[in-house]
């Protein structure tokens, strides 16, 4: 049998952190990553946060990787960020970019595909040194105990013995579940969070959101449009896309089911979101269906070729580097040339093959993941014998109102889980107390566990001044208590004590509720909004489409098993299926699990695993 | 230690992907608009070779006969297999050749690859000729033992021997899996289903390893790249190109279509219901087939 010193399960953010932290302290450590290149199954909402918290220390991206400011492929640096309150045509913006720059270095919008080849490029070396690597399309089926020996069982390949293991696998981690180490995250402990990933050329995105070059909007969204939900919404520039999402609690949706794309829909309905993802699309001509089938085939082959052809031209002009990079290449003489080449293609495709254009949006990918609710759901002693559990698969993601970070949490847990492994290697000591207890206590120090537990009261009181605007009696109704308390420095800190005393457990059910995330803000909306009309309406895609689009290596056989065919839960599954893999059939619920994006909506009441090794869904976005 | 050199001759092929590919009105393809990529046989080829080299080490060269922008595909290659030496065989007399007058292109240009070949490989067949020939024949003119349809093989590097699963027709029943030994130097003509297996970490981290150098050498390629015309790989003029091949294409006919017998009934409705008919339709189709 091959032995390593660490096996770290799962290659996504963390799992790569957890692989370059240890490389660099000269350790040996292999990473299994199910899909068939890393990055392949990881989403993300998604920004990646940079913190400088006034207390303790945070492992930050930076920190793992030297070079990350200078040369990773992160998309935009978030310089605004705006809670927005809906009801139908109105809007009531919040500039909350103060909370956002709240103890951060920085925060970036990331697409994860892109991001993690990179971190994968900047470990390898490292890592192939100490005798390491990463190995893709590996699935972990099991970890057995023999004595003193750690052995990993794969679908793929021949078994290996460790000394240590990091958990890296997710929210919906297989090694926590085949070791006993955590029950399955429950509905009321989860988010699901539904995304798409829109085109946009890179200069009508910098003019349309008024920012610069290289910096970012987000935008966050309550009211009307969470349909009742208790989440909200989101829309993140990137370089040349936009990720626009919904995130609802779980539990919420299980009471009053709505298709998770609905929730999206919704979003890219609001006529504020449909002017920000507009642009234009070109539209096929209708085919001649006397023509002979040949010259019907030639004709879709080459309309297919203008339009790649033209999308790609004009992509490369409103870029600025793609369009220097082009005349520098010499491909075209000077940037007027390639504009006035753009349009002698547009005229040929009207006039050659009736193609128009319209004003439309372009869907690039559709995407679906669970967030564990750390504030509800963090596993208090994050080990197992002599694996240690990081990021989503310890239920580790900070989300308190419009604080998302999920990202930056999993790093760094990442680091102390390493530093914890490399300690123990430097003593051949595994044992509880040495490895997992010790990792524990790091973790517990980690200032993110701090905001997991307790409020913040310099956090809330930038919050509170960014809402002042909002009149009192809005909010009084159901807050009046509330808000007087905070308006003053010293209730204030009173409160926020007496809350932290009662704890997060028994205020969240008070605050979380349909009050905060719907009807108050649509309230807000309806009285203060400003209207904005759409132009258009915009085109969505049915989801079977958008499941169609996405690439999937199919396998054979299911990686779900419905245990429990009719059960409530079961047939609430067939609505909330992001994918719409499941129906109802004579004896009961049945899965067809080709379309599965491995969310993990349904795990609660089935035999869930990851597919096996390349199989299941390939994001290219992420 | 026992050392392994492994050759794949590969073809530059138009890529027949939609959004690629062009058609001239009356059906035939437009090589000007259409670029050309190695072809998905080849690709295969290459992909067996790199088995080679993770698993034993071998030395890859890779050789093709094209144009001077066949370059650009065998850069490709060399992306996928981290190939050590890339040949290209370009020559204006080698135009008009057929299946024979490549081979003796080939055979020429395998016969000048550093250090003596133990298993060349070739793909399948082209996906623009699609005649297979090419492969059998070199392997012919090379004197090499021919392994057709492979679907798996491993060296022993001891007895210098190959043991390769070969995917046959035997007696009118398909994928007939049949297992032979031989001794090097062979002839690998690499099956369409063929697909590299590695079974242990350290495989693939050796995988893994040799790909980052693929990318990295993939990006100076012509620092690995020898260019011979007829005379420097001493191909014998009468054997090759035009006046090399026996074949002559008098005229290309189109296939004309076929009259259909069968009659064309149009299901609709729901999905369901959809099913539903067409599971009745098959019910009463095999109620009147007898089995015997």
């Amino acid at each position: 049998m091959e032995k390593y010193d660490v096996a770290i399960i799962g290659g996504g953010s963390a799992g790569l952190a957890a692989l370059k932290q240890l490389s660099n302290l000269g350790k040996q450590a292999i990473l299994f990553e199910a899909g068939s290149k890393v990055g392949s199954k990881n989403i993300s909402g998604g920004i990646l946060y940079s913190k400088k918290p006034k207390k303790g220390k945070t492992y930050n991206v930076e920190d793992i990787y030297e070079n990350f400011l200078t040369d990773a492929p992160f998309e935009r640096k978030i310089t605004k960020y705006i809670l927005h309150a809906t009801s139908k045509d109105k809007v009531f913006s919040i500039d909350l970019t103060e909370a956002h720059n709240y103890e951060a270095n920085f925060g970036c919008s990331v697409l994860m595909n892109k991001l993690n080849q990179w971190f994968l490029q900047q470990v390898t070396e490292t890592a192939q040194k100490h005798g390491g690597g990463i190995v893709p399309g590996v699935h972990v089926r099991d970890i057995r105990w023999e004595g003193e020996r750690t052995i990993v069982q794969t679908d793929e390949l021949e078994e290996v013995e460790v000394k240590a293991i990091i958990a890296a696998d997710g929210v919906n981690s297989e090694v926590a579940y085949m070791t006993g180490a955590r029950q399955k995250f429950s509905p009321s402990q989860l988010y699901q969070g539904v995304k798409v990933v829109i085109k946009l050329p890179e200069e009508i995105m910098n003019e349309r959101f008024s920012i610069g070059q290289d910096d970012g909007a987000a935008h966050l969204f309550a009211g009307d449009v969470t349909l009742n939900h208790i989440g909200g919404g989101f829309l993140y520039t990137n370089r040349d896309t936009l990720s626009v999402g919904a995130v609802y609690h779980l539990d919420s949706l299980l009471d009053a089911p709505v298709e998770p794309y609905d929730l999206v829909n919704t979003l890219l309905k609001n006529p504020m979101i449909s002017e920000f993802i507009k642009d234009e699309v070109p539209v096929r001509g209708e085919i001649d269906k006397n023509m002979a089938k040949e010259e019907q085939m030639r004709i879709r082959f080459a309309v297919t070729k203008m339009i790649k052809t033209w999308t790609e031209l004009r992509d490369a002009y409103y870029s600025k580097s793609q369009k220097e990079r082009l005349v520098k290449e010499g491909k075209y003489g000077s940037e007027d040339e390639i504009g006035s080449q753009l349009s002698s293609i547009r005229e040929q495709m009207s006039s050659k093959y009736g193609i128009k254009f319209e004003t439309d949006y372009v869907e690039a990918e559709y995407s679906a993941k669970l967030v564990p609710d750390g504030k509800r759901c963090r596993m208090e002693k994050p080990y197992f014998k002599n694996i240690l559990f990081v990021g989503d698969a310890a239920g580790r993601g900070v989300f308190v109102g419009p604080r998302i970070e999920g990202l930056n949490v999993g790093i760094d847990d990442a680091a102390r889980a390493a530093n914890a492994v490399a300690r123990s290697l430097d003593k051949n000591n595994f044992s509880d107390d040495y490895l997992g207890q010790y990792y524990s206590q790091s973790v517990e120090e980690s200032p993110y566990t701090h905001d997991l537990k307790s409020i913040d009261k310099d956090y809330l009181k930038i919050f509170l001044d960014a809402a002042k605007d909002v009149p009192k009696d809005i909010i009084s109704a159901k807050y009046g208590m509330v808000v007087k308390m905070m308006s003053s420095k010293t209730l204030r800190n009173f409160a926020v004590g007496v809350a932290n005393i009662l704890g997060y457990e028994k205020l969240l059910p008070v605050i979380e509720t349909t009050e905060t995330y719907v009807k108050v803000p649509t309230e807000i909306a309806e009285r203060l909004g400003k209207s904005i009309q759409s132009s258009y309406t915009p085109s969505i895609p049915p989801i079977a489409q958008r499941v169609a689009k996405l690439k999937y290596n199919d396998d054979n056989i299911s990686h779900i098993k419905v245990l429990k065919p009719t059960s409530e839960f079961m047939k609430k599954m067939i609505t909330l299926c992001p994918t719409g893999c499941y129906f109802m059939e004579k004896d009961g619920v049945m899965i067809q699990h080709e379309g599965c994006v491995e969310c993990g909506t349904c795990s609660e009441e089935t035999d869930w695993k990851h597919p096996r090794g390349e199989k299941g869904i390939n994001y290219q976005y992420g | 230690m026992n050392s392994i050199n492994v050759a794949v001759i590969v073809k530059l092929e138009p890529d027949f992907s939609e959004g690629n590919v062009s058609y001239n009105p009356d059906g035939t393809l437009n090589r000007a608009e259409t670029k050309n990529i190695l072809g998905p046989h080849s690709e295969i080829a290459v992909n067996a070779a790199f088995y080679a080299k993770v698993k034993y080490g071998a030395n890859i060269s890779i050789g093709t006969m094209g144009p001077p922008t066949a370059e650009s595909m065998l850069q490709h290659a060399q992306l996928i297999s981290d190939a050590d030496d890339l040949y290209l065989y370009s020559d204006r007399i080698f135009a008009g050749a057929d299946t024979l007058a490549t081979a003796e292109v080939l055979k020429s240009g395998v016969l000048k690859m550093q250090g003596k070949m133990d298993i060349v490989f070739s793909g399948h067949r082209a996906s623009d000729g699609e005649t297979g020939q090419t492969g059998p024949q070199t392997a012919w003119k090379l004197g090499m033992t021919f392994l057709g349809n492979a679907i798996d093989y491993e060296i022993n590097m001891e007895t210098r021997t190959v043991r390769a699963k070969r995917l046959v027709r035997l007696q009118g029943i398909y994928d007939v899996v049949e297992e032979i030994e031989a001794p090097l130097p062979v002839f690998i003509a690499i099956d369409p289903s063929y697909v590299p297996k590695f079974n242990t970490v350290s495989q693939r981290l050796a995988y893994e390893k040799y790909q980052r150098e693929a990318t990295q050498r993939a990006q100076n390629f012509k620092q690995y790249l020898k260019t011979f015309n007829a005379a420097q790989i001493e191909a014998d003029p009468k054997l090759i190109g035009i006046s090399g091949s026996p074949t002559i294409v008098y005229k290309v006919e189109r296939i004309p279509k076929g009259k259909a017998t069968r009659q064309a009934e149009i299901i609709d409705g729901t999905d369901q219901e959809q099913i539903r008919k067409v599971v009745a339709k098959m019910r009463q189709s095999l109620s009147t087939m007898v089995i015997k």
